[in-house]
């Protein structure tokens, strides 16, 4: 065998069973063993890392909820333990702020995808799947007020005077579909409002204990 | 990429010179040299208030100034192999902002990439081939003949990006973005209360997309351009001063506004690029220039 084959050898059976042929040569050549040592180090040290982190169950739960609200999800699964209600799940998950903004974006993507699967979709239902993400976000923007720190900073009163222009914008959108509820122009608009104002109070929030 | 080239990465990275560079109790300016192989990608993270500028040159060589006003912040720096970190850090926590407050300065190979983050403080980078991801709150980004795939994010941070080339994404809430003398083939804005202002020339076969929410969209294109056209608003209104270049789309789909907006569609030259104008509720304006 040569170098080449050696390293690719590696690659794709891994370290723990070489065949013949690569033990030989390794037996004969310092850069493969080199080589080899430095893989094995590699390798020993990723075992160390810790385990990959199992998502919490509060956010399968808390899909599930959502998708069997919105009718994607047809039988409920069967609930030998009594589950708290969807909101106060999905307020636990929003808790975890670094999920936040990509938990908006995904009721966001869910909004879309049901107003595309159903072109003319029933206005009720249409206007309750942007409602349930504005409630969970006016519920986030409360949590921020309790936590939100006094500073004055450039940064600090920038963030506060982006989060307003964005609430302006969205009660705009809001308002323009309520009058008009099939306007996708206006939609659209209002989606990219929610989710940037998800991304705004991850960072404000994120912010919290920040000095300046 | 084999497992001996990530490998052989690895323990690049693992020996990699790691410094600690503590400013002193008064203001100061230090400046480091880092010595680089190929193209060099630069990551500066400034926590604080500050000006990050960046410039090149044609040496194989990245030089970073820092100067602080006072002595209560630091700047980590780490070089692994022709990756070079900077970091600015708060020493004292309980100081104000204008006394943490880094400045950077940078001259840089013409072929780098760019990662750069700060607070406030203008981001200014010019001259310079790469990749770049600039990141701001609330400071400005200035763009001058930069190339590459470009991303820039602020809050309230506006983009002035002159003589740029290649792609370009800004996405901003308040801020605005005016794009000059362009040689950009793809180009993304977003902003929700900011104008954008696109003054160049649209590259054939490019795709232009622009939207703001409550702001001005205004493109001024030449008469030697070819595009095609959508512009739509839902409340806001269009502003057609280019009407005698402006042919109906010749593609074979048909466009036209729904009953809840109001759009113009139509076609400059042969259409071969493809420009997308949207504003919720401010002005779209079309001209051309003279």
């Amino acid at each position: 065998m040569q170098c080449k084959e050696v390293e690719a050898v590696f690659e794709q059976e891994g370290l723990a069973t070489l065949p013949e042929g690569a033990r030989a040569h390794l037996t004969e050549c310092s850069a493969c063993q080199s080589f080899f040592s430095d893989l094995s180090t590699i390798v020993d040290l990723a075992h160390e890392l810790p385990a990959e982190v199992e998502p919490p169950d509060r956010v399968w739960i808390a899909l599930r909820g959502q998708l069997e609200r919105e009718g994607i999800l047809k039988t409920p699964a069967s609930s030998a333990v009594e589950r708290a209600p969807w909101w106060q799940v999905l307020g636990e998950f929003f808790r975890t702020r670094a999920m936040a903004a990509g938990a908006v974006g995904a009721l966001i993507l869910i909004a879309f995808a049901l107003l595309w699967k159903n072109p003319s979709p029933p206005v009720l239902q249409a206007n309750d799947t942007f409602a349930d993400t504005a409630v969970l976000l006016s519920q986030q923007e409360q949590d921020l007020a309790n936590m939100r720190l006094a500073s004055t900073s450039t940064v600090d009163t920038s963030l506060r005077q982006s989060l307003q222009d964005v609430d302006e914008f969205i009660a705009e959108c809001e308002r323009r579909i309520k009058e008009e509820p099939q306007d996708n122009l206006t939609r659209e608009y209002l989606s990219g409002a929610y989710q940037q104002k998800a991304e705004l109070l991850s960072a404000m929030m994120d912010r919290g204990g920040s000095i300046n | 990429m084999t497992l001996g080239t990530i490998e052989r990465s690895m323990l690049t990275v693992m020996g990699a010179s790691f410094l600690l560079w503590p400013m002193g109790a008064a203001a100061q300016r230090v400046e480091k040299r880092f010595a680089v192989k190929g193209r060099p990608v630069v990551v500066i993270h400034n926590v604080g208030k500050g000006r990050i500028e960046v410039k090149s040159w044609k040496n194989s060589e990245v030089v970073v100034t820092g100067t602080q006003t006072s002595g209560k912040a630091t700047i980590d720096t780490e070089q692994a192999g022709d990756r070079i970190d900077v970091t600015s850090a708060v020493r004292d926590v309980n100081a104000p902002p204008s006394e943490t407050e880094t400045n950077f300065q940078l001259t840089v190979p013409e072929e780098t990439e760019l990662q750069l983050k700060t607070q406030t403080g203008l981001i200014y980078v010019e001259q310079v081939m790469g990749d770049m991801t600039l990141e701001s709150v609330a400071g400005d980004v200035h763009l001058k003949e930069v190339s590459g795939y470009i991303i820039v994010s602020t809050t309230g941070g506006s983009l002035i990006c002159t003589q740029c080339a290649g792609k370009l994404e800004y996405t901003s809430i308040s801020g605005s973005a005016q794009i000059l003398q362009p040689a950009l083939n793809n180009v993304k804005l977003r902003t929700t209360t900011g104008n954008i202002l696109f003054d160049g020339d649209f590259i054939r076969t490019g795709l232009y997309s622009m939207r703001t929410g409550k702001g001005l969209v205004e493109v001024r294109f030449s008469g030697n351009d070819s595009f095609d056209l959508n512009a739509q608003t839902a409340v806001g209104t269009v502003d057609n001063q280019a009407a005698e270049f402006l042919k109906p789309d010749s593609h074979g789909v048909k466009h036209s506004a729904t009953k809840f907006s109001k759009g113009l569609f139509g076609t400059v030259g042969q259409g071969l690029a493809k420009v997308e104008l949207s504003s919720y509720s401010g002005i779209i304006r079309i001209l051309k220039r003279d």
